[in-house]
């Protein structure tokens, strides 16, 4: 009885950790979108900005129900990202990732100076709760098309962008076209997300979509491992967490603790907790090491790719 | 045209403090090839270490000063060998140096946010240089021309150094490839130092003269530089100071500008339309050198 008493309280406490995990999850499924076609973009808290002020706004101005907001949160930060995918597709990529922290900054302005859709400076509230169920099935949706996604046509021509554009380009794959569409994907996911951020915190200002979330969401990407999107969902789970189970242990210095976890997982783990070739590797690996206990004139490991 | 006169110094001195700050951050970008998000964190411990060396310790203006420069030099050492040379021994990675340098940036600022004791401290009366000359009848406080003194200063000296030095060819090589520089002589890991050192506190000096002459010493003062100084090192061209400084400058003066005739609240925008215009239509900045790499 007290056992169960005891899981409820734990539940009750950690619902909206959870929460926040999964919606922080869809944030880094969008930065993942791109960089898994070798770009790195924190553009991602631009669309989220985009559909979650949106989003909102059209909840408040029309009544409709939230759920039919969603798909039109997704729909503006496809859009967006299209035609910023035309613009910065144009640039190198490191001067890509800086433009994109001009965009974050730029958005910031924009977002002060239009209060009749924002509220401005002070912010709007979203009186739109956000079920843990919904936000549960929703995040099951996008792994579900991101699985499809990394075994399809697009997620292979994808991989080898990143690994190789001028490899990837003498091989039929056009770098470009594939690249914009991660950024629509990135785009489509990173609006929703920023919704759905809206309604968990049911509370909107100018410094909700800031440069913080584009630091955190990367963070979160890296730790996880930015070769498989599981990783992904993992590392932004653990970085959400990470700052609660701080706040628990040493309340004094949780940022400190956070940022000693993050540099010792960089230092320490530099491919992420989910690293698909690592464990290709050890599979790799395995097999000959038996086959060699068989025969023992087979003693080299194969050929490790 | 009093008033005119009077904003054009307050942008040029304001600019100051950005060109100062983006030197630092450029170095870091042009020769360790790293996007380093703590830069502004070293710009708010060098105030607050001043700070405390001014009003605590009773230090003059100028050793104290240098306390809070060469502390954020120390500072930036440390977070290098720290955060950044473990990933440089495993190759060059710009995303894994971003993280940690994110990682740290969020340790160094939760510190100083704990040190100032969550709030916006100021330089007392007296621990500064608060003569107020004037030209004509145009006010000009003394601090504002250290401010402007010390920009150019270190400008003429960062570019002599950098092009016109051993040393200097030292960096750029390190900043083209460690390993070629390694087989030309240079041990890169000895002008990776220096340049963290040199980078810190630059972007430390900005930290000081900011905290004096904006009375706000927290963890906000790097925040603040950080943004403005990175479009200064952007729209200037990373790999060459004189731009740096130049846009630094301009930047500060199109801001009080901004402010004075437009709106405040465009203040920010004009800046950042205009970093994004750069990279967009002119990515190596004002006085960048073309480079060329293979695909």
């Amino acid at each position: 009885m007290n056992a169960m008493q005891g899981i409820l309280d734990f539940w009750a406490a950690y619902r909206s950790t959870l929460a926040f995990a999964i919606v922080n999850s869809f944030l880094a499924l969008s930065t993942y979108a791109v960089l898994s076609a070798g770009i790195l973009s924190f553009a991602t808290v631009t669309y989220a900005a985009f559909g979650g002020f949106l989003g909102a706004r059209l909840v408040l101005a029309t009544g409709f129900d939230p759920m039919l907001t969603l798909p039109a949160a997704a729909l503006a930060g496809a859009v967006l990202s299209y035609l910023v995918a035309l613009i910065f597709l144009r640039l190198e990529s490191h001067w890509m990732a800086l433009a994109s922290l001009a965009l974050i900054l730029i958005t910031r302005v924009i977002v002060i100076n239009i209060p009749v859709v924002t509220g401005g400076v002070n912010g709007m509230s979203v009186p739109l709760p956000v079920s843990l169920e919904l936000l549960a099935v929703l995040i099951a949706l996008a792994a579900l098309v991101f699985w499809r996604l990394s075994v399809s046509w697009y997620g292979i021509a994808a991989q080898s962008v990143r690994e190789d554009t001028a490899v990837a380009s003498s091989l039929g794959i056009a770098p470009r076209k594939i690249q914009t569409i991660a950024f629509v994907i990135s785009g489509a996911v990173g609006g929703l997300g920023g919704m759905l951020l809206a309604g968990a915190l049911q509370f909107i200002s100018p410094d909700t979509y800031f440069v913080n979330i584009a630091f955190t969401m990367i963070a979160g990407v890296v730790l996880g491992g930015s070769y498989h999107w599981t990783g992904v969902i993992i590392g932004a789970a653990v970085f959400t967490a990470l700052p609660v189970i701080a706040q628990a242990i040493i309340p004094e210095f949780q940022d400190v603790a956070n940022g000693i976890v993050l540099l010792l997982i960089m230092i320490f783990l530099p491919r992420g907790l989910v690293d698909p070739l690592s464990i290709r590797l050890r599979k790799n690996f395995q097999i000959p090491v038996a086959r060699a206990i068989e025969d023992p004139s087979i003693s080299k490991p194969g050929v490790v790719k | 045209m009093d008033l005119f006169f009077e904003q054009l110094i307050n942008g040029v001195a304001l600019g100051s403090l950005y060109a100062l700050f983006g030197l630092g951050f450029g170095i870091v970008f042009a020769t360790l090839g790293i996007l380093n998000a703590a830069q502004g964190t070293y710009a708010s411990w060098a105030a607050i270490v001043a700070l405390a060396a001014a009003d605590q310790y009773k230090l003059p203006f100028i050793p104290a000063l240098l306390t809070g420069v060469v502390a954020a030099g120390v500072i930036a050492l440390l977070v290098d060998q720290v955060a950044f040379q473990p990933l440089r021994r495993r190759g060059k990675d710009m995303l894994g140096a971003l993280i940690t340098s994110i990682a740290c940036w969020i340790i160094l600022d939760s510190l100083a946010g704990t040190a100032t004791g969550h709030n916006s401290l100021s330089f007392p009366r007296g621990t500064y240089p608060s003569t107020m000359y004037h030209l004509g009848t145009i006010p000009l406080p003394v601090m504002q021309i250290i401010t402007i003194a010390a920009m150019v200063a270190v400008t003429v000296g960062l570019h002599v150094l950098i092009r016109h030095s051993r040393f200097g060819a030292a960096m750029r090589a390190v900043g083209w490839d460690q390993t070629a520089a390694s087989l030309g002589g240079v041990n890169p890991r000895y002008v990776v130092i220096i340049t963290a050192f040199i980078a810190g506190s630059t972007s430390g000096l900005a930290g000081v003269l900011g905290g004096i002459t904006t009375h706000n010493v927290s963890f906000m003062l790097g925040e603040g530089l950080m943004l403005k100084g990175f479009a200064a090192v952007v729209v200037g061209g990373y790999d060459d100071v004189r731009g740096t400084a130049l846009a630094g400058v301009a930047l500060g003066v199109l801001e009080v500008m901004t402010s004075q005739y437009l709106s405040s609240g465009l203040r920010d925008g004009i800046t950042y339309a205009l970093l994004l215009g750069f990279l967009l239509l002119r990515p190596r900045g004002l006085f960048g050198s073309l480079t060329y790499s293979r695909a």
